[in-house]
Parts: C-alpha cells; sequence; structure tokens
C-alpha cells in the first residue's frame, strides 16, 4: 500500500477571517499539507526564493487577488516568469471573479480561477479541483 | 452760307429736338434697368453697332439684386460703383455712397486688415472678415477683392458678405456644442459612477456577507446541539437573508454588467445551449415531476452567455410559479415570426421563441411591468427571488436587438415570447467599458 502523497499548499491572503476559513475547512485534508500563511505576493516571492534554497518549493499556492503590494495576478506573472517555478500549480481566487479576470489569469498560466467559497463543502470541492490539476 | 432760320424752322427743329431728348431718355432709361445690351447708332459711315461692355443685362440686374453688398474702387480706395445693397447695409442713399473713400466705412479694429488687402488686391483676389460701419451695429462681413479692368482704368470690385446669420448660428452651433460637451463629460462620469457602484456591491459588499455566512453556518454546525430550538431558528434566518442578498447582489451585478460589452456574438447552436442549461434542471425538474417540451431551435447569432441566462432565467420561473400540486408542463417553442405588415411573407430575418408553462399565471395587466427592475408580482415569502431576473433577461434581449413580451391567465400559465434577429447587423456601436470596470474590480 502506497501512503498518499501530500501536496504542499501555500497560501497567500491578506484577510485574517480568510486565512482562518481557508485553515479551518481544510486541515483535515488527508492530502494536503498546509504551509504556514503569508499576507501579500512579494512574500511570496520571497518565500519561494527561499525555499529554492532549502529544496522545499511548494506543489500549491492559492492567491488571494486582492493583496496589497502585488495583487494576485501580479504575483502570478513574477511566478511564471521564473523557470525554476513552472512545476508549481497557481489557483487565483477572489471574491468577485469576473470573465476578464479569468480569461486574462489563464493567459499568464493559472491552473484555476475561482470565487471564493461560502461552504466548506465549496472550500473542498475548490481543493480537489486545484489537486486534480497537480495530479 | 446760312440763311437765318425762320421762326417755323426753330420752331420745327426745337420740336425734332424734344423728340430726340426724350427717345435719349428712354434710351438711359432701359440701360439703367437693362432693358438694353446694344445700341445702334446712325453715324458718318452709316449704322454702328455699340455693346454695353459694363452694363451687360444679365449681370448688372445680378449685383443689383443680389444679397451681397458690390463696390468698386479707385486707386484712392474711392467708392466709383456701388449697388443698392451696400447702399442699405451702410444705410445711405445709394447717390450719397457714390464719391466717399470705403475708407469711412471700415472701423479702426478693422483697419490694418483693410488697407493690407487694398494694397495686395490690386495684383491677387483676396478675402478678409471685417467689420463694416452701419447705423446700428456694426455689421460682420466677408470681403472678397478683385481687380477689374475697365475702360476707365483698373479698379477694385468688392464684395462684401453679411455673415451676421453665419455668425450667430455659428455662435448657437458653438454654444450647443459646448452644452453638449458638458452633457456629456457629466454622463461620462455618472456612467463611471455608476461601474464604481457595481465594484463595490460585487466585491465591497459580498466580502462581509460571504462571512456572515460562513460563520453564521460554522455557528451553527458546531454549535446545532447547545442551541435552544429558537436561536438555531434565528441562525437560520440569518443565514437564509444573507443568501438571498448574495443573490440579489449578484444578479444587480449582472444586470449591470449588461451595459458593458465583455461577451461577441457567435453563430450559436441554441439546441446545444438550451440542452447544457437543461441540464442545471435536472434535479429540480424531477423533483418537481416537470415535464420539458422542447421543439428544435435554430442557430443563430447571439452572445452565448447571456442567451443561456435567458433561458435560465424563463424556465427558472416556469418552475418557481409552478401551481401547487400541479407538476410544472414546459413547452418552448420555436416559430417564424409574423411579418409586421399583413398578406405579406412572414418575416425570414428573425425567429420568434416561446416558453409556456402551466402555473399561477398573472394579470396581464400586469404583461409590461413585470420587466421593469426589482418589480414583484408575489411576496418573497411565497416565492424568493431578487425581482431583477425578468429585468436582466429583457436587457439581453434587447441588447441583441429584439423584443420579448408576456401572455398570461391567471390560474392558466404564462407565455413569455423572445423575438430575436438570426443575425446581428452590427455590434460596434456598443460601447467597451469591459477594460474598466474589470481593473476596478479585480
Amino acid at each position: 500500500m502506497t501512503t498518499q502523497p501530500r501536496w504542499k499548499v501555500l497560501l497567500a491572503e491578506d484577510d485574517s477571517d480568510d486565512a482562518f476559513f481557508f485553515f479551518d475547512f481544510l486541515h483535515n485534508r488527508p492530502d494536503v499539507d498546509l504551509l504556514p500563511s503569508v499576507t501579500n505576493g512579494v512574500e511570496v516571492i520571497d518565500y519561494l526564493n527561499s525555499a529554492l534554497q532549502s529544496g522545499a518549493l511548494p506543489d500549491v499556492i492559492v492567491l488571494d487577488q486582492n493583496m496589497p503590494k502585488l495583487s494576485g495576478k501580479e504575483t502570478l506573472q513574477s511566478i511564471r516568469a521564473n523557470q525554476r517555478f513552472q512545476d508549481i500549480a497557481v489557483a487565483i481566487y477572489s471574491t468577485y471573479v469576473g470573465p476578464q479576470l479569468t480569461e486574462e489569469c489563464l493567459l499568464l498560466g493559472a491552473s484555476l480561477v475561482e470565487t471564493k467559497p461560502v461552504t466548506k463543502e465549496g472550500y473542498n470541492k475548490m481543493m480537489d479541483s486545484i489537486l486534480g490539476v497537480v495530479k | 452760307m446760312s440763311e437765318p432760320k425762320t421762326y417755323e424752322q426753330l420752331l420745327a427743329e426745337n420740336e425734332w429736338l424734344t423728340i430726340q431728348l426724350e427717345e435719349a431718355n428712354e434710351t438711359i432709361q432701359a440701360i439703367r434697368t437693362g432693358q438694353i445690351d446694344a445700341l445702334v447708332v446712325q453715324g458718318k459711315e452709316g449704322h454702328e453697332l455699340y455693346t454695353l461692355k459694363t452694363a451687360d443685362s444679365t449681370y448688372r440686374l445680378f449685383i443689383e439684386t443680389m444679397n451681397e453688398g458690390a463696390v468698386t474702387l479707385n486707386n484712392e480706395g474711392v467708392i466709383v460703383y456701388a449697388n443698392s445693397t451696400f447702399a442699405s447695409m451702410v444705410g445711405m442713399p445709394l447717390s450719397t455712397v457714390i464719391g466717399l473713400s470705403f475708407n469711412q466705412f471700415v472701423p479702426g479694429i478693422s483697419g490694418d486688415a483693410y488697407r493690407n488687402l487694398f494694397s495686395r488686391g490690386w495684383t491677387e483676389e483676396n478675402k478678409i472678415e471685417i467689420e463694416l460701419i452701419a447705423p446700428n451695429r456694426p455689421i460682420p462681413c466677408q470681403l472678397s477683392v478683385n481687380a477689374l479692368e475697365l475702360d476707365e482704368g483698373v479698379s477694385l470690385s468688392m464684395i462684401l458678405t453679411d455673415l451676421t446669420t453665419q455668425k450667430e448660428s455659428q455662435q448657437l452651433l458653438e454654444e450647443n456644442n459646448r452644452q453638449l460637451a458638458r452633457i456629456n463629460e457629466a454622463l461620462e462620469v455618472s456612467n463611471h459612477d455608476l461601474l464604481q457602484f457595481a465594484s463595490v456591491a460585487s466585491h465591497d459588499l459580498q466580502e462581509p456577507l460571504r462571512k456572515i455566512l460562513i460563520f453564521a453556518a460554522m455557528l451553527r454546525d458546531k454549535h446545532a446541539d447547545e442551541l435552544p430550538p429558537d436561536s438555531m431558528r434565528y441562525l437560520g434566518k440569518v443565514i437564509d437573508s444573507s443568501q438571498r442578498m448574495k443573490r440579489t447582489i449578484v444578479d444587480i451585478l449582472t444586470y449591470s454588467r449588461l451595459s458593458t460589452n465583455i461577451d461577441s456574438f457567435a453563430m450559436t447552436d441554441l439546441n446545444v445551449l438550451l440542452a447544457d442549461v437543461l441540464t442545471d434542471f435536472e434535479l429540480l425538474i424531477s423533483e418537481k415531476n416537470a415535464r420539458i417540451q422542447v421543439d428544435p431551435l435554430p442557430t443563430m447569432e447571439v452572445i452565448g452567455g447571456q442567451i443561456r441566462q435567458v433561458f435560465h432565467n424563463l424556465i427558472n420561473n416556469a418552475m418557481k410559479f409552478s401551481r401547487p400540486g400541479e407538476p410544472p408542463d414546459i413547452y418552448i417553442r420555436c416559430t417564424p415570426c409574423p411579418s409586421d405588415k399583413l398578406d405579406t411573407e412572414p418575416d425570414d430575418h428573425h425567429c420568434c421563441i416561446s416558453v409556456t408553462d402551466n402555473g399561477i399565471g398573472f394579470d396581464e395587466q400586469y404583461a409590461e411591468k413585470v420587466f421593469s427592475l426589482f418589480h414583484r408580482l408575489n411576496t418573497k415569502d411565497a416565492y424568493e427571488g431578487s425581482g431583477i431576473g425578468l429585468a436582466i433577461t429583457k436587457r439581453i434581449v434587447d441588447r441583441h436587438n429584439g423584443a420579448i413580451k408576456a401572455e398570461s391567465r391567471e390560474g392558466v400559465g404564462s407565455t413569455f415570447i423572445i423575438k430575436l434577429p438570426l443575425r446581428q447587423q452590427t455590434n460596434s456601436l456598443l460601447h467597451d467599458y469591459s477594460t474598466e470596470m474589470e481593473s476596478s474590480v479585480g
């Protein structure tokens, strides 16, 4: 019997309530390993650069679109600009997601663009879809 | 030697001369009024023909009757000829005008321009705008000059066009344009405000609402055992109300987004589109034991996502407003549209799609009102909804250059008929606000 892989998931979220929901609804999943979250895009890039040295890059990054300093889309752009981060699945979520944002982010290489869920089930469904891209 | 003439002879000569004078006067009058353009005179070597070079009758009449002032100046700037229009422009009798210097009709402000024109006008055609001193107030004129070679030498002919009316309408036009620009600016501001509002509604209102929903659900799920039944009921109300508000916000956003032009028209098979919509209703259809019949639909040029919404809203209504205890029976038909005129072929550029149900129906006096924003015919308690669905539907149909109407009988059912063009003429007139909106929403 093989052990189920645990995907390392990094959340970038400036809203503490939303970060709380994310952890509260997902921490029991056996297939994810939730890394301590960061609060903006600049911290994501810093995190990735230091993780590169320790060899422990996350498998999945979930970016809130509306964050100070670097928005989700801008952070995605920076991640995709670095060849060594190509294998990381990047999901963008926001309270409201319009067709234009979706299209732009998918073009920039997002794996998923979603509206923030409203229920525990919603959060788990979102995580299922993201992991579906990784697997 | 000539004999002294007798009295009789002198009398006869006098009479002859009187007749001659009368004839000459008549001729002069005829020349003046343009009735004559040539004269035949008995000379020493027989008849001689004199054509009236300066008095070509057609042009003389033309100049006398035209609306422009016409003036001829000699090389000192003295008026040697003027037509009556010019005389009435400056408010003087014609006889007084002749012999005056043209300078005295030019006010100081136009002096330099006139002097410049006068010096250059002898060698080249020229036009300027000046003011002409007149009895009431200065008349704005266009002054065009041209050198003319006449028997007496070269003179300067000038045509003066009264620009008063033109200036007035120009001023009016400019004022109207300024006003239009102001209105346009105000509209842009208000449009921007609306988009901002949509952005606020979509994001800033949804964010706290989402948290209310999630925290309330957490409270309910985690403390279901500890909470007294009343508190559980109140919590349920909090969640229901929040959900309703969330739907309303999403609907308002959808409605306001319809004025932007994010999506584009494409040839779409409505059968595929409708089948897709119906899968969304699968659960509800089996729950309500509904029967849905669908005619074959055409392929037409539409914004797919929007027409999908139209079908969704109409079918949703048909399911929602069903009669208690009576399974919904919904029929989606497609018929050629009756032509606007009688006795002609049916209109083959449009098709009419109707959605008929056997639901509660409504009083047909509300057939127009049901499409207005936030208009509800039933209480929210009995039938949930934001009151925006049909307004969205109508707006979409309008944007497709179509029309929608409702027919209904209370207790029997309703039919919603949509007339849509199979092809869109052009959608270039639709303005694109999408970039602005998306960037503000994020």
